[in-house]
């Protein structure tokens, strides 16, 4: 075969696999033509990276039906309906630009407004020109399926949180603004003179801004603290509390008294720093969608019941078990059941993360959410729902995500012994000049709690991690929160999904034994057809074109090409309509852990292809930089144990450390089971709850909706390299948080001294306090982390 | 600095009511959503619909 340059997607700029014409893959293919038929190749130019399109081709009919427009769409006054949306894929500019084109492309749609933090969309629209199905079936065209957005009474109850936060964060500006105008006057009196009198107004004043201000906005660090203390943890809140706590009640005993300094600028200045670094840290939160959610994307809403001759089209939930359900020919199944009619082949890979057909007969057991290949089938119900296997693993996804732990951050640690250091340091104060005089004893203890609040402590982390999710981010790597950094920080056991992750997840040729012209003539046989198998075999390219072609589904094809017959399929079946000596083949290929096909021209088995899903070019690099990194890398997957130990000896991984043969419950059991810190890296709903459950999960690109929800990292690009990248960036960002730590205490230590020993003065502290969250601030942009 | 005393509650008087007019800003939800509309800077106002047959798509195709 010549060699010739790969070309890119026209929609998405990846690779297109020989054979396929100007596309990667029918996603970008169809969104394409929705994008060109509407006009909005503007899409193009928005964009910044490529990414494939994936669409569903659901017909969204249940959407219109009353039962769900009762409880999920709004008639407003005029006439129009609103509802909610919660759509895939929808994470950069471009995309938000082409779903709110949609009024444009859609007659009856009056807006469409997207809220792309939470991959919420909602639309008002016309009901009698449009339906909320017709614009459900334009976004999913243009590669953003839709689902109903069920979080809206978790979206009101953040959006409560939210908004308490903010506010504080605006009255502490406010406040912060004004009393430093105040403390600047009083210092300019301080060098200047100023009378008694104005000087007591001014303090008033301050104190007047200070305590109802400061008190309020602080609110959020004195119920962590409180929240702490009762749970006996240690939380960095606790000192920042005790801090202003002691600077308002001493300020206003001095403003009361006429005598002593007050803090409150530094103050207002300290409590204004921690709400930004609790803003920053929250809007760090990715959309977290209930897992549950996803249950109705995997698997249909709807269902054909077979009751003695008649078929009805029931919704889901009208089934129960024993009923007989039919599901034709490249149908999702509904349902958990038993084959009670026909016999087909399966795609199991939803569970199994393995594309392969499997075949099944009457009396073989099949699960909710694989495919029907071949033929009709009709099965009897068992389960239905959540009740399915596919039902009970996203239930344990949601419930392992809200339980997921919150890891004892770094600063915490400190937080404790911190406590314990200043205040008996500030007792110690207290006690030596108060052989002095007892005024300037407790005058000098309170200003050391004050001035050695840990201000930069706390803003260490929230700046360092905004710093490396924001270069993570730009490098195609999401991470969703601060605490995904500190888990991957600690190297534990890595567990790494096989297919898709370490290999490309689709089939290719790897091996062909025998005749080497034979391979345009299988080719050309297989061209037409949608299989797995027949696509990768159709790869390998060719110019000539079959004629009469039968297919027998899920056992091979056969066809005329250039005057001759050939028949490609697998072994035993090929080998019934033609002579066969190719058992030495075949048994090599099974020996290199492929799935063996047979190709016969004229009657004759000429050759033997080898299938198998081609391993990543920079997985082993990976993997070894992962060893470097000090993680044990293992393969856990759903495919053969054969392949997945082939596999892993090509990536130099002893066979102890490859299992196959995983079934996504035993997966998850796994990963409970380990001790130390586990990370799980998986792409398939198969994957998911394994990723819920570990302390870190990372989604790879191409994962299903429900592995990326569970997921705390997820990887837009196919590369395993990111993987590596993204643990040696966690643990530099920690590196960072520990030297901003250094410096931020050598500031405390700074101003404790001069506490300690009388010197200090308001004006020093409110000139140490911005110093040490500057330093902070420069040491986090210095941070290697992705770079 | 007589007028100081008289100055200066104005002006606070004038700080609350702008904190009153954030405390409304953020409770009528305009700052709910801040990850949306720095991206929508980027849009503009553009023309009328557009609805091209599917067969003449295969002509814009580069």
């Amino acid at each position: 075969m010549s060699a010739v340059a790969v070309p890119a997607c026209v929609h998405c700029g990846l690779p297109v696999p020989a054979g396929r014409g100007e596309f990667c893959c029918t996603g970008c293919e169809i969104v394409h033509a929705a994008i060109a038929e509407h006009g909005l190749e503007k899409f193009y130019a928005l964009r910044e990276q490529g990414a494939p399109a994936h669409t569903s081709g659901h017909s969204y009919a249940e959407l219109d039906d009353p039962a769900f427009q009762r409880v999920h769409v709004q008639t407003g006054a005029d006439g129009r309906c609103h509802s909610a949306l919660y759509l895939e894929d929808l994470r950069c500019t471009a995309c938000v630009w082409l779903v709110e084109t949609t009024p444009r492309c859609v007659p009856g749609v009056s807006e469409v407004r997207v809220d792309v933090g939470r991959g919420r969309a909602d639309v008002t629209w016309d009901p009698e020109v449009t339906s909320l199905a017709q614009v459900a079936r334009h976004l999913d065209r243009i590669g953003h399926a839709a689902h109903p957005y069920r979080g809206l009474d978790r979206d009101r109850q953040r959006r409560r949180e939210d908004r308490a936060l903010l506010i504080k964060l605006g009255v502490a500006g406010a406040a912060v603004g004004n009393l430093m105008l105040l403390a600047i006057a009083l210092y300019a009196g301080l060098f200047q003179g100023m009378s008694a009198a104005d000087a007591t107004f001014f303090r008033w004043a301050s104190m007047l801004v200070a305590v109802p201000g400061l008190g309020y906005a602080a609110t959020p660090m004195f119920r962590t603290a409180l929240g702490a203390l009762r749970a006996r943890r240690l939380h960095l809140d606790l000192p920042l509390s005790i801090g202003i706590v002691a600077g308002l009640v001493w300020g206003t005993a001095n403003v009361i008294r006429g005598v002593g300094e007050i803090y409150f600028d530094s103050l207002a200045m300290l409590v204004f720093l921690l709400l930004v670094a609790r803003w920053i840290v929250l809007r760090h939160q990715r959309r977290a969608s209930s897992a549950a959610e996803l249950l109705l994307a995997l698997t249909p809403s709807r269902a054909r019941r077979v009751r003695g001759d008649v078929i009805e089209d029931v919704p889901i939930d009208a089934i129960v078990a024993d009923d007989l359900v039919e599901v034709r020919a490249g149908e999702t199944i509904p349902v958990d059941g038993m084959v009670a009619h026909g016999k087909s082949a399966i795609d199991a890979g939803l569970l199994t993360g393995e594309s392969r057909p499997v075949d099944v007969l009457a009396g073989d057991l099949v699960n909710a959410g694989t495919v029907n290949l071949a033929a009709p089938i009709t099965i009897r119900a068992t389960a239905v729902g959540e009740q399915t296997r596919v039902g009970a693993l996203v239930a344990s996804i949601e419930a392992l995500s809200t339980r997921k732990a919150p890891i004892e951050r770094l600063v915490d640690r400190i937080a404790g012994r911190f406590v314990a250091i200043v205040t008996t340091v500030a007792a110690l104060t207290f006690i030596g000049w108060s052989f002095v005089d007892v005024r300037l004893g407790a005058e000098h203890a309170m200003a050391l709690l004050i001035v050695t609040c840990p201000c930069a402590l706390a803003l260490a982390t929230p700046l360092a991690v905004t710093v490396a999710l924001g270069r993570a981010a730009r490098k195609g790597i999401l991470i969703k929160g601060a605490d995904a950094l500190e888990r991957l920080a600690a190297p534990g056991t890595m567990f790494v999904d096989k297919t898709g992750t370490l290999t490309e997840g689709r089939l290719a040729v790897a091996s062909w034994l025998g005749d080497v012209d034979a391979r345009p003539l299988a080719a050309a046989v297989e061209v037409g057809s949608a299989h797995p198998i027949a696509r990768a075999l159709a790869a390998m390219g060719t110019t000539h074109t079959a004629t009469d072609i039968h297919e027998e589904l899920g056992r091979g094809i056969r066809g005329t090409v250039v005057g001759r017959t050939v028949v490609v399929g697998s072994p035993a079946w090929v080998a019934a309509k033609a002579r066969h000596d190719a058992d030495g083949w075949v048994a090599e290929i099974v020996r290199r852990a492929e799935t063996p096909i047979a190709v016969a021209v004229d009657g004759v088995i000429v050759a033997v292809a080898g299938l198998a899903d081609p391993i990543r070019a920079d997985a082993r690099q990976a993997v070894d930089q992962l060893g470097e990194l000090g993680w044990r890398v293992e393969i856990l997957s759903g495919d053969d144990t054969r392949v997945a130990e082939a596999v892993g000896a090509q990536l130099g991984l002893p066979v102890d450390r490859c299992t196959g043969d995983v079934p996504p419950e035993i997966k998850l059991a796994i990963v409970e089971a380990e001790a130390g810190p586990v990370a799980m890296v998986g792409d398939g709903v198969n994957d998911a709850a394994a990723i819920a459950a570990a302390t870190c999960g990372i989604a790879v690109s191409g994962a299903a909706e429900v592995a990326i929800e569970a997921a705390d990292v997820y990887l837009r690009e196919p590369s395993i390299a990111a993987i590596a990248q993204t643990a040696s960036g966690a643990r530099l960002t920690l590196a960072t948080i520990r030297r901003s730590l250094r410096l931020s205490l050598a500031y405390n230590l700074t101003a404790g001294a001069l506490a300690v020993s009388g010197v200090i003065h308001p004006l020093i502290a409110a000139l140490l306090m911005p110093a040490s969250s500057l330093t902070v601030l420069v040491s986090s942009l210095r941070s290697k982390a992705f770079k | 600095m007589t007028a100081l005393y008289l100055v200066l509650p104005l002006a606070l008087l004038v700080a609350s009511c702008a904190v009153a007019a954030f405390v409304w800003t953020v409770r009528s939800g305009q700052l709910d959503d801040v990850d949306t509309p720095p991206r929508r800077i980027l849009f503009d106002d553009d023309a009328q619909p557009v609805h091209r047959e599917p067969s003449n798509v295969q002509a814009l195709r580069r």
